[in-house]
């Protein structure tokens, strides 16, 4: 009975382990179009210019949004100044102390200049950088948690707001029902912006729109990484005759566009961060209006250059409209018919006339 | 004796009597809701779209709570059901994306199936504790899957080390003729009691996987497996008491393993749902911890087919309407008060005062609740599922009594 029982053990690893590697060759022969996940420029890179750390939030490279267009920023900049790289990646639901760890990590071995991607990595910058004062921080949406000062840190915030006024636009000129949605994944200040700028830029272009708004959870990150949560909130607006669904909800976003699919002819929806229309599955793209684009390898890549330049930003720095920072996709040519009138609200929002808020 | 029931002359009267009291409650039920509907004015309160949501959202929990059954019947505590679930969504994407979408079910069970094994071989035959076990299972799981997935859907069309969409679902009833517009058209008149059957009939013929029949035929199926058969008879035994078992002669551990292994089997079609039904692909962590509430509506279910199902259908409805509408969520109070206070007359009928006394207060406070506000605070309605699940269960369960031999090692020959 034992020997027998030690043979299922080892049947049941062998199995799992034999998965993996059958799977893997299978995949080679039919891969079609495959992303940049396997080639690492982290691994190849060995120029003699500085040295780069990037902290990945939650995800990951290979979510095809937030990590990946950081990574985008990272490898430009590491091709331009002959620089090498570090990266590490948080794990769902890891301590605080774990982030910390991976930035002292990365100090510890050299990197120069380290960009921890996503606010999560507020408060752990703000811990280590005092004790790394030649070594300068980068927090993608970060905020300065207290009231002391890091002279070393840079806080690489986004315009939200105004990138999905653009959007919100988008979605009142095509809506035909009058009513149009907005899924966001978690109700923080960060996706309020999200709602607020959408909601204020429909009732720009159609005052009497009505907007369905919908939150997957409301403080826990897992409604970030929930797509039968996002499919459930997004076909309740189409339910109540919303015609165009915009979501802020990251992995959630796919369960928002195959409700969409779902939902039928004329129904769309809108993307977010970076242009969805390009990942999005063969059966989504006719349903893809538009994305809302959040530069974060403009970011990435400024901040690099900056640090390059010897001039390293610090405090808070906003991308918006003007320092392109934020902006609307054209894939698919959806939007093409009424590009005019976003660009003109665009124009304004730049020269000032119009004041996106930043709370609903 | 909860074992005698399979006495030939005991059962056909049970049967009666049960789907008997299951009818009338029904209709109680129905009329219930439709009352609250028209007197809120909430109609999405159960129109056929809500439902439709709401049984999609049961489906996985519901396939995690029968897992949960079937090993907690054989005396094993299995907590790794997340785990085996994460596993699950694993298999089904692989699957599907080589062999199209049924292949990619049994996938999935396949998956869930070598979760249960290792957590067979560790407590059945290693007699680990379940519990260390089970974390054990959910730690493995979630790493095996995101390491597979890095590993293999990368270079998949659609893929990425995080997630691969586009998968075909299994067959959808689009449409079923004449029933679904007539019940859709019956449904939009919003009459007491016809509308709301006619949201039901509506929900389940229009838009609605047929995975989803397979899943609830899986519970009728276990109950009557379990509760029927000499063989259901046997696995319960050796949740109940493994020493008696074994000197009546059952091998219990085969039982076990069994037991286990379908359980991890159930999970991972749980996942397999998930993956292909309520969404379009594998995404890294899209469980959620479904596991553990199927494990918790199956408790609840007071370690029965009908309470767990109950139980998932509660969490499920929830947990879609709050998503849909949360205006909803203040005419679910006036439901929950109502269920509340029906649960406490059944009670005094009974001759139950104490329990139709606590029942009846909370009632009358979540009554007073819906009665004195306009709407549930934003914070309060992502609790809604929980709170209501919680709620219902806990107070309309009247004593829970899980397997007695439940969590307990057992070594073969501990008879004497």
């Amino acid at each position: 009975m034992r020997r027998l029982t030690k043979l299922s053990a080892v049947a049941a690893v062998a199995a799992l382990a034999l998965a993996g590697c059958g799977s893997s060759d299978s995949g080679g022969s039919d891969g079609g179009n495959k992303p940049a996940a396997s080639k690492d420029v982290c691994k190849t890179a060995k120029g003699d210019g500085p040295k780069i750390g990037l902290a990945y939030d939650v995800g990951g490279r290979g979510d095809q949004s937030f990590n990946d267009s950081a990574y985008v920023g990272l490898k430009k900049a590491v091709e331009e100044f002959d620089a090498t790289c570090v990266e590490g990646e948080a794990a769902d639901g890891e301590a605080e102390s774990a982030r910390e760890d991976r930035l002292r990590n990365f100090a510890e071995n050299g990197a120069t200049t380290i960009i921890g991607v996503g606010f999560a990595y507020s408060d752990s910058v703000n811990k280590v950088a005092p004790d790394f004062p030649d070594v300068h921080f980068g927090v993608i949406d970060g905020f300065d948690p207290d009231k002391d000062v890091n002279k070393n840190v840079a806080y690489l915030g986004f315009a939200e707001e105004q990138g999905s006024f653009l959007v919100g636009v988008a979605a009142a000129e095509k809506s035909k029902s009058g009513t149009i949605g907005f899924v966001g994944g978690v109700h923080n200040d960060l996706i309020k912006k999200f709602e607020a700028g959408y909601t204020a830029g429909a009732k720009a272009a159609k005052p009497d729109i009505k907007v369905e708004v919908a939150y997957i959870q409301e403080s826990d990150l897992k409604g970030f990484g929930d797509p039968a949560g996002g499919k459930a909130a997004a076909t309740g607006e189409f339910d109540k005759g919303a015609d165009v669904v915009y979501h802020a909800a990251g992995g959630s976003g796919s369960g928002v566009f195959d409700a969409a699919v779902d939902a039928g002819d004329g129904k769309w929806a809108i993307g977010v961060d970076s242009d969805q229309y390009l990942t999005a599955t063969a059966a989504q793209k006719p349903h893809i209006l538009t994305s809302m684009l959040k530069r974060v390898d403009t970011a990435t890549y400024d901040f690099v250059k900056s640090v390059n330049d010897d001039k390293a930003l610090t405090s808070y720095q906003v991308y918006d409209l003007k320092a392109d920072g934020v902006g609307y996709a054209t894939s698919g040519g959806f939007v093409d018919d009424i590009a005019s009138d976003i660009d003109g609200y665009k124009a304004k929002i730049i020269s000032g006339e119009i004041k996106v808020p930043t709370t609903p | 004796m909860s074992t005698s029931t399979t006495t030939k002359n005991a059962s056909p009267g049970l049967v009666q009597r049960l789907t008997k009291n299951w009818f009338y409650l029904t209709l109680v039920g129905i009329a219930v809701v439709s009352l609250v509907r028209i007197v809120t004015d909430t109609n999405d309160l159960d129109s056929a779209g809500t439902l439709r949501a709401a049984i999609i959202s049961t489906c996985p929990i519901l396939m995690a709570a029968l897992g949960g059954l079937w090993a907690e019947r054989a005396g094993v505590v299995n907590i790794g059901l997340e785990g085996q679930m994460i596993l699950g969504t694993w298999g089904a994407a692989f699957f599907t994306y080589h062999y199209g979408p049924w292949v990619g079910i049994l996938g999935a069970a396949l998956l869930g199936m070598i979760g249960g094994l290792l957590h067979a071989v560790a407590t059945v035959t290693f007699g680990v504790d379940h519990i260390v076990s089970g974390v054990a299972i959910n730690l493995i799981g979630a790493g095996a899957a995101t390491y597979l997935a890095e590993a293999v859907f990368s270079d998949y069309e659609g893929g990425g080390p995080r997630q691969l969409i586009g998968l075909d679902p299994p067959t959808i009833i689009t449409k079923t003729p004449v029933i679904s517009e007539a019940a859709l058209d019956l449904a939009d008149k919003h009459w007491f009691f016809v509308s709301d059957v006619a949201s039901v009939v509506a929900a389940l013929t229009t838009n609605i996987s047929t995975l989803t029949f397979i899943i609830f035929g899986l519970v009728v199926a276990s109950a009557w497996i379990l509760w029927r058969t000499s063989f259901g008879l046997r696995l319960r035994s050796c949740g109940e008491n493994p020493q008696a078992a074994e000197t009546l002669g059952v091998n219990v551990y085969l039982y076990k393993y069994i037991a286990v292994l379908v359980s991890g089997a159930l999970a991972g079609i749980g996942g397999g749902f998930l993956a292909l039904v309520s969404s379009s692909g594998y995404g890294a962590g899209q469980t959620g911890g479904r596991g553990y509430i199927g494990l918790a509506a199956m408790i609840f279910g007071n370690w029965r087919p009908g309470g767990l199902l109950m139980g998932a259908l509660t969490f499920g409805y929830t947990d879609s309407l709050r998503l849909r509408d949360t205006d909803a969520v203040h005419a679910l109070l006036l439901l929950v008060a109502l269920a509340l206070l029906l649960i406490a007359a059944l009670r005094a009928v009974r001759g139950q005062i104490n329990g139709a006394i606590v029942m009846g207060v909370a009632g009358a406070l979540v009554l007073a609740w819906f009665l004195l506000t306009d709407s549930v605070p934003r914070e309060f309605t992502v609790m809604t599922p929980y709170v209501t699940t919680l709620f219902v269960l806990a107070l309309g369960a009247q004593r829970l009594r899980m397997p007695a031999a439940d969590g307990q090692q057992y070594r073969k020959g501990s008879a004497g």
